[in-house]
């Protein structure tokens, strides 16, 4: 009884919820692939059990802006694509409030053969809209972008910054309630950089929750009021942006 | 139940990737979809050629027979067979961005299920032209396409996870499936095989499936109620297992792939 209690309290209060969260990867030396590998070459089963995660405690609150930061490896991603669901943990919870998109990697799903238009549709219907909240957002896309008349063109035929402002174009405007982003804000020329940073703290004055792994102290200032320090798959330090970035460069100096 | 509001949720998403499989099919391909109905054709061909002037087999429009034997069974084979494929095609997007992993299965059957409602073209378009005509039995057909739907989504469900722990699976599916193929009656008539054998057909879910639909089109006479009904509960009842095997192994695919 109690317990639901302080469970309701939670959901109500907090966007993201992380309890005591472990995951480990099997790290394969040489990983037999196929059965009969797997009968002849016993030793080529050979692996390592890698902690990444090891115990993560972390509440988010709703409308909070919180920033991942930490070396290569700290386990900065793996935590996000927790949150998200690509992958499960192996012990602990991790509880979701809301409805949550992730920008781990722009434009996985394109599909090259087809139009730019279309693609707008097939990716955004990955992150769960309808046609009909598509067609709505398809303008405003299509605008942010900036790709005009190219949007019929097939993708393939797109260079690589033209990619990536469609891809982000309809990643940022699915209009979730949380939003987590993997390192995506190096996207395209810097005119293009500092219009995703102006949606992104658009969708924050609407109060929406988002969560950054970032190695750009300079974009965590301009956008977090809270930043998590990860070190070796545990938190070093979690606090004021300012505070955590601080001492996060004094130490990695 | 939290599955199908997650399901309707996503229903574009579904929408389009059956949408692109169907597609994908025929783009870049220079007769398009005209080879939905050449290949199916030119493999009537091969095989009436093969057992009724090699193998003198005596059935009456053995093509006719042939086709609907043929049709249905190349909707299960082909489906079953990119179910093996699906999840490490769609590797990419898995490790990615979250959706229900259940959509990549059930859009490969559904989009199979399409290219196969096309296909039925090529049998009424036989039964016609061979003089057979139609039947008011041919209403028994959406019943037994559920019926089909449901076995060969079940084992989609279990096939297309298993493929992403165990890659050589798919292999062996290219092999079993062509053991099932003369172990359904296709090319020969259940009542000629020996009755000493019979139970293999009879252990075998495509036996009813073909048999039911060589009655409303070959045979003209309705179907047989009761096995039909019995494999739709059985079908049912797997599916969910299936999915619950599914969802289970659905955790590992980022890692996996």
């Amino acid at each position: 009884m109690k317990e639901s209690e302080i469970k309701n309290n939670n959901m109500n209060q907090y966007a993201i919820c992380v309890k005591d969260v472990y995951k480990n990867f099997n790290v394969y030396l040489d990983k037999a692939n196929t059965i009969k590998e797997k009968l002849l070459f016993l030793s080529r089963n050979r692996k390592e059990r890698r902690e990444v995660l090891k115990g993560i405690d972390l509440n988010i609150k709703k409308g909070e802006a919180v920033a991942l930061i930490g070396t290569n490896g700290s386990g900065k991603s793996t935590l996000l694509k927790l949150m998200t669901k690509i992958l499960y943990p192996n012990s602990g919870l991790i509880e979701v409030n809301g409805k949550l998109t992730s920008l781990l990697e722009l434009g996985a799903g394109f599909h090259p053969d087809f139009s730019g238009r279309e693609n707008i549709y097939f990716n955004a219907s990955i992150f769960g809209l309808t046609r009909k909240e598509i067609d709505e957002r398809l303008e405003e896309i299509i605008n942010f972008s900036e790709l005009k008349s190219y949007i019929d063109n097939p993708i393939r035929t797109y260079s690589s910054g033209m990619f990536m402002r469609l891809a982000f174009a309809v990643a940022i405007n699915v209009n979730a309630d949380i939003l987590l982003v993997d390192e995506i804000l190096s996207v395209g020329d810097e005119h293009f950089q500092n219009k995703c940073i102006e949606k992104m703290l658009e969708l924050k004055e609407q109060g929406k929750t988002m969560v950054f792994v970032t190695h750009s102290m300079e974009s965590v200032k301009k956008l977090c009021n809270r930043a998590v320090w990860l070190y070796n798959g545990e938190i070093e330090m979690d606090g004021d942006a300012e505070e955590v970035i601080k001492k996060y460069v004094e130490v990695t100096r | 139940m939290n599955v199908f509001k997650e399901l309707y949720n996503y229903r574009e998403l579904l929408k389009t990737s059956v949408k692109k499989e169907v597609r994908s099919k025929y783009k870049n391909s220079f007769l398009g979809v005209v080879w939905s109905f050449l290949n199916p054709l030119l493999q009537i061909m091969v095989y009436a050629i093969i057992f009724s002037l090699i193998l003198k087999n005596k059935q009456d429009n053995y093509a006719i027979f042939l086709c609907c034997g043929i049709i249905p069974w190349t909707f299960f084979s082909i489906a079953i067979n990119k179910s093996a494929f699906t999840m490490i095609e769609n590797g990419n997007i898995i490790k990615k961005v979250y959706f229900p992993r259940e959509i990549v299965p059930i859009s490969v059957v559904t989009a199979e299920t399409i290219n196969f409602l096309i296909s039925t073209l090529i049998i009424l378009g036989f039964v016609i032209v061979g003089g057979i005509g139609l039947s008011k039995y041919i209403l028994f057909y959406p019943i037994i396409l559920v019926a089909q739907y449901l076995i060969i989504l079940t084992i989609s469900f279990v096939i297309s996870s298993i493929c992403v722990y165990f890659r050589d699976l798919q292999h062996f599916i290219g092999i079993i499936l062509q053991l099932l193929f003369y172990a359904a009656p296709i090319v020969y008539s259940q009542d000629t095989i020996p009755v000493e054998y019979q139970w293999i057909l009879k252990y075998n879910p495509m036996t009813y499936i073909i048999n039911a639909y060589r009655d409303i089109f070959y045979y003209q006479k309705s179907v047989e109620i009761r096995p039909l009904v019995i494999l739709i509960i059985i079908g049912i009842l797997a599916c969910i297992i299936g999915y619950k095997i599914f969802n289970k192994l659905q955790k590992g695919f980022a890692e996996q792939l």
